[in-house]
């Protein structure tokens, strides 16, 4: 029936088709969807940038305006994928230039970005709004003045967590005057600021609704800037701190009289340097936070972060410090009764003692928010009954990252493995779609999540298992998995070659210090030749001599249309 | 077999095996229920098992709890970790035993991180959340009366003191040197060099004839003068001054 509209009927309906894997389906549906499809396509989605090449993208969607990029695997976050893997966005914006796509927004996750990338993209189109770098790195502050100064219409800049070299130029100050458009500007990961430049840019962008400062900028700057920017709905402060100074009790005052006028911020983040005493001046905005990240502020600490939360009775996400404890995460749970998202982040990273959250925290967060549908926890032990509770309490998990700070510890009542306990987890939320797993885990905890974990996307496994079954289980089960990242679990050959044809409806499967030799890596990468297996090698300089049998210290594979990449570097082997 | 979820109905167990009772477990939270499904089926961990071919003489899993049994077969690849639920924690094991195997499981891991402890990559931060928490620690140790962009001399130190390591190239003994008195690379140098002069007469009068180099968090060693102060003095591990050469 659809085939007797036009074209421009079929596409208006696609417009109200918005998410990628909706638009993904209707292009599979015959010859005549697939084609309306792609050239109505705005928005593309690339998890692997390897799994394509820019050229593709290029020819299968000349529309499209706002392209995601995802680089290096997500292992590279801790440090375990060598400098230099590769993830370079240099070619997939010389592609986009070189076609006219008229690009406006750029979203880069792990990837590796250069002055010269920013540059081009910042002179190659016209409508370029906006810019999110999340965890990249590889630039300076020479291309954020590029940046800053060829983007006429920029909209936003969104610098998260990224290694960024500061020069000595003033990028912000590349900002011409006529930049008035801006809403959302973020740049906390870096170390300097111009303050002038800075606080007229505040002052000439009128529509800004998001700001995040970094450490660099004070407390006088800060209330001068929310004086010009009382419409802020999104906050991260700077520096947070007053000297003992008596001429700063006067800046208090005024940053506590300004910040009552900021009746619109939501989601407050920051304090990166605090002084406690002048928290006070934000229990106004307190009462109508639905998103706190306090995960920076180790200057707040016990009573005062638990006075603070009291305030926070609408938050809906709340990211913090472990020096909550277990009895500050009970005043969570009393006071944030819509609170959905919870991250505590440990401040000691190498649990070398002080117990600052325990199940028990836990335990009354569930009780205490029966919404919670997001949790990243790393606490010094968790038990059973603990984890069975939550699942009890909580069964509407998306999300449930468990990092127990030493890695195979036990239940520590009764010295039992965790299985059971995230067997409840996994059983109770049947819509859960990542999961992180630590502590001392049989292959029963594998048998669950196969069982049960039917919408599991995301799995993080980290010394746990007895043996292949444990990761035949997992492979067997979760029909939807999407990422799989193993890393030193006694899984060897059988798993990994029992079924290869998994992989390919995989994005990628990582998997380090397990049990996997050179020989099933290279029988794997002859049988899925749309596979890229590659072998990460960075103590050996030889590249001869290896035997098959020798075990595999790190290895990534993943799904491409278009072969080996040509980027790798000398340390990693793509097995054909 | 139905599976039956423990959490919203009350069940009886139809096998002893899931009742965590069995396990030696004194339930602390009275209100927990058995809730792994007593009676999931078990084909499923068959199915695998017979894909996979398991050693005849193992018992399925299936089998070691339908016969109530105690024995709980031992697992092959636990490294230094010998465990079975016969044991109440008040009974056989040490505890404290366990706790040793686990500390000594993280020891023998690598440490090339950069951080100086525990197992690469653990506990799983992102390395920018570990350097700015580092970096707090270090930021807090100068008082909050260091003004940005003017240094405060005189009178006023920062109320914790700063000691690394300077070793300089033909001195055998090295020195320690207190970073907090200082707040730029040419106070440093001349303090160094005066402190090398007053003890080793083989050190070379001329400062101009050393360079200073620095180890940073990631274990790698770089020209102190490349970076700006604040940079150094976030990430400073220990210095060394080397003989220029020509």
């Amino acid at each position: 029936m659809m085939n007797y509209f036009p074209d421009e009927v079929l596409e208006h309906v696609f417009d109200f088709v918005t998410s990628h894997r909706d638009r993904n389906a209707v292009s599979l549906v015959c010859k005549l969807w697939f084609r309306v499809e792609r050239f109505s396509r705005q928005r593309v989605f690339i998890g692997n940038c390897y799994a394509i090449s820019p050229e593709r993208l290029v020819t299968r969607f000349p529309g499209v305006k706002a392209l995601t990029l995802k680089g290096k695997p997500h292992f590279a976050d801790f440090n375990l994928v060598p400098q230099d893997w590769g993830g370079y966005v240099q070619p997939w914006i010389e592609a986009l230039a070189r076609s006219r796509i008229g690009l406006e927004e750029l979203r880069l996750k792990r990837m590796v970005v250069s002055d010269e990338s920013l540059d081009v993209l910042s002179r190659s189109f016209t409508n370029f709004k906006s810019l999110v770098l999340v965890s990249c790195e590889g630039f300076t502050t020479d291309g954020l003045s590029a940046i800053a100064a060829n983007c006429r219409f920029l909209r936003e800049l969104d610098l998260q967590e990224n290694e960024i070299e500061e020069k000595k130029n003033h990028w912000l100050g590349c900002f011409p005057d006529s930049c008035t458009s801006l809403v959302s500007l973020n740049f906390a990961c870096l170390k300097e600021i111009n303050l002038v430049a800075l606080e007229k840019l505040v002052a000439r962008n009128p529509n800004l609704k998001s700001l995040k400062l970094n450490r660099a900028v004070p407390l006088e700057a800060l209330q001068r800037i929310l004086m010009r920017a009382p419409q802020l709905v999104d906050l991260g402060t700077g520096s947070f701190v007053l000297d003992h100074d008596s001429d700063d009790s006067e800046t208090y005052r005024k940053l506590k009289a300004t910040i009552l006028k900021c009746r619109s911020i939501r989601n407050l983040s920051g304090f990166l340097e605090v002084t406690p005493r002048c928290l006070p001046a934000i229990y106004p905005i307190c009462f109508n936070l639905t998103y706190l990240n306090l995960s920076y502020a180790a200057g707040i600490h016990g009573s005062e972060l638990i006075k603070l939360i009291r305030f926070c009775g609408k938050l809906q996400r709340l990211w913090i410090l472990d020096y909550i404890g277990d009895k500050g995460l009970e005043v969570v749970a009393s006071t944030c009764k819509d609170l959905q998202e919870l991250r505590v982040f440990p401040s000691d990273f190498f649990g070398a003692g002080h117990a600052a959250v325990t199940e028990t925290g836990l335990v009354a967060i569930s009780t205490g928010c029966p919404k919670l549908n997001s949790l990243l926890y790393f606490c010094q032990q968790m038990t059973n009954a603990a984890l069975i509770a939550v699942a009890k309490n909580c069964p509407n998990f998306i999300r449930f990252r468990l990092c127990i700070l030493d890695p195979t510890k036990p239940d520590p009542v009764t010295m039992q493995p965790l299985d059971e306990g995230f067997g409840a987890i996994v059983q109770s939320s049947k819509r859960l779609r990542r999961l992180s797993l630590s502590g001392l885990l049989t292959d029963r905890v594998f048998l669950y999540i196969g069982m049960y974990a039917e919408q599991l996307e995301m799995l993080s496994i980290a010394f746990a298992g007895e043996s292949d079954k444990g990761m035949v289980y997992v492979l067997n089960g979760c029909k939807k998995l999407r990422k799989l990242e193993i890393r030193d679990s006694p899984f060897g050959d059988m798993a990994l070659l029992r079924d290869v044809g998994k992989y390919e409806t995989m994005r990628s499967l990582w998997m380090s210090s397990c049990e996997v030799t050179l020989g099933a890596c290279k029988t794997l990468a002859e049988k899925m030749p749309r596979l890229n297996v590659e072998i990460i090698n960075e103590n050996d300089q030889m590249e001869f001599g290896h035997e098959d049998s020798e075990k595999v210290e790190k290895m990534y594979l993943y799904r491409t249309l278009v072969g080996p990449r040509k980027d790798a570097p000398e340390f990693v082997w793509t097995l054909v | 077999m139905e599976l039956q979820l423990g959490l919203a109905l009350p069940t009886n167990p139809t096998s002893e095996a899931f009742d965590l009772n069995y396990y030696g477990f004194e339930a602390n939270n009275k209100e927990v229920d058995r809730v792994i499904g007593p009676c999931y089926t078990s084909s499923y961990e068959e199915d695998i098992d017979d894909i996979i071919n398991i050693d005849n003489n193992k018992r399925s899993f299936g089998q070691a709890f339908e016969n109530s049994t105690r024995d709980r077969v031992v697992p092959r690849t636990l490294p230094l970790l010998l465990w079975n639920n016969n044991n109440h924690p008040s009974e056989e094991d040490d505890p404290k035993d366990l706790e040793n195997h686990h500390s000594l499981f993280a020891a023998n891991k690598n440490v090339g991180d950069g951080d100086g402890d525990g197992v690469v990559g653990w506990p799983p931060i992102k390395s920018w959340r570990k350097r700015l928490c580092h970096e707090n620690q270090v930021v807090r140790a100068w008082n909050n009366q260091m003004v940005e962009n003017g240094y405060v001399w005189g009178g006023r130190r920062a109320s914790n003191s700063m000691y690394v390591k300077v070793k300089m190239e033909g001195v055998v003994i090295a020195r320690k040197v207190d970073l907090s008195q200082h707040h730029s690379f040419e106070t440093l140098t001349d303090t160094l060099m005066d402190m090398f002069r007053k003890w080793s007469e083989a050190c070379e009068k001329n400062s101009n004839n050393y360079k200073l180099i620095y180890q940073d968090r990631e274990g790698d060693w770089l020209f102190a003068q490349d970076v700006p102060w604040r940079t150094f003095i976030r990430s400073v591990q220990r210095l060394k001054l080397l003989k220029s050469s020509g």
